[in-house]
């Protein structure tokens, strides 16, 4: 025991190196900086918003329509100029992004039910976030005015009957089931919730299962570039030991850089999406989403990790094997890139396919590629799908006893040293 | 003098190229047995054999009478192995380095101090033992090496080309170390291209071409035999 620990001791040494922590600090502040950048940009894209109004008609209407845009948070700026093309170049000028212009007989045209254009002018002098938001704000804020000003007419004309029944005089009382679940609220709203909140899930075992293997893989290369393998496999050690310590190292080592990545993403995302669980509670879905089971709890976390954790000793005991086959570090990071393929197709299924209505093959590969358990364990785990979740972790298990039984085996014949990828002429010692 | 070491009828495949033919020899307690010949004649692969790395296709290798097909680990608690390309771990200082080796073969405290201790004394690097070895010039990655190979006082230390890659002043000091380990008991393999070295080191050779031993005897009586002033004149003659 005391020698696998002090091999598992040189292998986190060897692999934790600065140039690693380095690389883990400047992505966790890239991250940070760019969740940071996204939501600054999404504030000020939330608060007040000069725009421009150049009114031609200075009714009674114009005057509440643009009474109603200082309180949905704009600050209008009256154009002096009352043609229209100097107008847009004065506005030009300014630091407004849009000129809303009020025709002439616009109140009139109210009066009398006939459609009237107003116009706006949006001056996109950025493509970032702000840029895009006021035409954006400015519709819901038209679309309030239609709301008010077709209410408004129908009380005159009907005062009898409110005007929300007369416009939608068919209402509808949604509920959502999930296998015998059943709580009232919006298909679109839950699966939407759903998404948002698993969104992290694939990712996360995506970059856990990518870091691990790199890790194991690059430490069986780094062995053989630096002509260090041939010493330590002369030494008193079992080479299963040899190739458990290697796998443990990495899968340790690989696990905290996932997880500080993960810290970083987050950040990342955060500065995008906001707080989704507080987005959640504001919209009244969480209440739903408990209520339909579909929030992971300690039960649910447990599965996850057991999935994870046995996809994770699969991709290492792969990652393993193709490492023997590398000369050097640089060929290592070239045989990866199967694993990463092998990875990378249960993910992207994952986020944006149904597995039941794939076609047959797809099905069949989808399956059969072992990292695809963990990622569908959470779809599953929702739908109290046991069984497929049961399996999955009994496939990946029994793929990870081959896997290693034939690593174990490489590193026990010469096959260590002998067997190589070469991209390069084959050349033998004697 | 017991041989300690037994190679018989020793033969091995890389695929269908066969790169030793059947080889025999013996090294005993307290020998240098020097294995000389060209490139691709066979040393490499012999000493690899011996050291457990590869496992023969035909014959029969034992030391102090164990079998290397059925025991090879006990095979690795008695040799160590010093391959001619070798290196040490970049991102671990020097000490670092022989205390992460010694922990494989001493059974206490006491024993890894003393060797410690003693590859201290054969690297002879000074601080620079608290630098990691990544910053060490060849030849200080050799002696480093040459010291892990030594410190635990293997009964048959396996050197491949020990002074491989080291100027003309660590080479004598290497030479005079391996010299001073034999006469305490460790027997000693070695392969090297360097007839003069082998000369000067062994207590017998084998001259192998082609994955054949072609002869073997001590430097003095394969001179008289040959009728020649040096190994290299020895090992032409051989040849023809």
């Amino acid at each position: 025991m005391n020698k696998f620990l002090n091999l598992l001791y040189k292998e986190i040494k060897e692999l934790v190196t600065l140039q690693l922590l380095i690389s883990l600090l400047f992505t966790i502040f890239l991250f940070y900086f760019i969740g940071q950048m996204a939501k600054t940009e999404m504030k000020k894209a939330m608060r007040t918003q000069k725009i421009a109004v150049l009114n031609l008609d200075d009714s009674p209407f114009s005057e509440q329509l643009i009474g109603n845009l200082k309180t949905a948070n704009f600050e209008p700026q009256m154009v002096k100029e009352r043609d229209k093309q100097r107008a847009i170049d004065e506005t030009k000028a300014t630091d407004a992004n849009l000129l809303l212009v009020i025709p002439q007989g616009f109140g009139q045209s109210l009066e009398t039910q006939e459609i009237k254009e107003i116009e706006t002018y949006s001056y996109l002098r950025t493509f970032s976030l702000v840029g895009s938001r006021s035409s954006v704000i400015i519709n819901a804020v038209i679309k309030a005015i239609n709301e008010y000003l077709s209410n408004d007419y129908l009380k005159k004309k009907i005062p009898d009957l409110s005007p929300e029944k007369i416009k939608n005089p068919i209402k509808s009382k949604d509920f959502v089931i999930v296998k015998d679940r059943m709580a009232e609220g919006k298909a679109e709203a839950v699966a939407g919730f759903v998404s948002s909140q698993s969104l992290f899930v694939p990712i996360i075992l995506m970059m856990m299962i990518i870091y691990a293997s790199q890790m194991v893989i690059s430490a069986i290369a780094m062995e053989k570039q630096n002509k260090t393998l041939e010493t330590l496999l002369t030494v008193p050690i079992s080479r299963t030991s040899i190739v458990t310590a290697k796998m443990f190292a990495s899968g340790i080592v690989g696990l905290i850089s996932a997880v500080i990545y993960m810290f970083g993403f987050r950040y990342y995302m955060s500065g995008f999406m906001g707080d989704i669980s507080q987005a959640a509670a504001a919209s009244g879905v969480t209440g739903v989403i408990q209520k339909l089971g579909l929030a992971l709890d300690t039960k649910g976390f447990i599965i996850l990790g057991i999935s994870l954790f046995i996809a994770i000793l699969v991709a290492l005991a792969l990652a393993t094997i193709l490492g023997v086959l590398a000369e050097d570090y640089r060929s290592a990071q070239s045989l990866l890139l199967p694993l990463m393929f092998l990875v990378m197709i249960p993910y992207f299924l994952s986020m944006f396919a149904d597995p039941k209505t794939l076609s047959l093959p797809a099905k069949i590969l989808l399956y059969a590629i072992p990292f695809s358990h963990p990622f569908l364990t959470t779809q599953n785990l929702f739908l109290e799908n046991y069984g497929a979740i049961v399996y999955g972790i009994l496939y990946m298990i029994a793929v990870f006893i081959v896997l290693i039984i034939v690593a174990a085996r490489i590193f026990s014949t010469d096959k260590v040293l002998t067997m190589k990828l070469k991209f390069r002429k084959k050349k033998v010692q004697f | 003098m017991d041989n300690v070491l037994k190679v018989a009828g020793l033969r091995k495949f890389y695929g269908g190229l066969e790169a030793l033919k059947g080889i025999d020899f013996e090294v005993g307690r307290g020998e240098i047995f020097a294995l000389i010949g060209p490139n691709g004649a066979g040393k490499t692969t012999a000493l690899r054999i011996v050291a457990t790395l590869l496992s023969p296709s035909d014959g029969k290798v034992t030391f102090l009478g164990y079998d290397l097909k059925k025991q090879p680990e006990k095979f690795r608690e008695k040799i160590s192995y010093l391959p001619e390309e070798a290196g040490a771990y970049k991102n671990l200082k020097g000490t670092d380095y022989l205390k992460f080796m010694a922990k494989f073969y001493a059974k206490s405290d006491k024993e890894l101090g003393e060797f410690i201790k003693r590859a201290q004394d054969i690297a002879d690097l000074g601080t620079r033992l608290n630098e990691k070895a990544g910053t060490y010039s060849k030849g200080m990655t050799r002696k480093l090496l040459l010291a892990r190979a030594l410190m635990t006082r293997p009964d048959l230390a396996i050197l491949d080309e020990p002074t491989s890659g080291l100027d003309v002043i660590n080479a004598l000091e290497v030479r005079e170390i391996v010299k001073r380990f034999a006469k305490e008991g460790i027997s000693v393999l070695l392969s090297s291209h360097n007839m003069l070295e082998i000369e000067f080191l062994s207590d017998r050779v084998g001259l192998i071409d082609k994955g054949r031993i072609l002869d073997t005897g001590t430097p003095e009586v394969l001179k008289e035999k040959y009728k020649a002033r040096n190994l290299e004149e020895v090992f032409r003659s051989a040849l023809q």
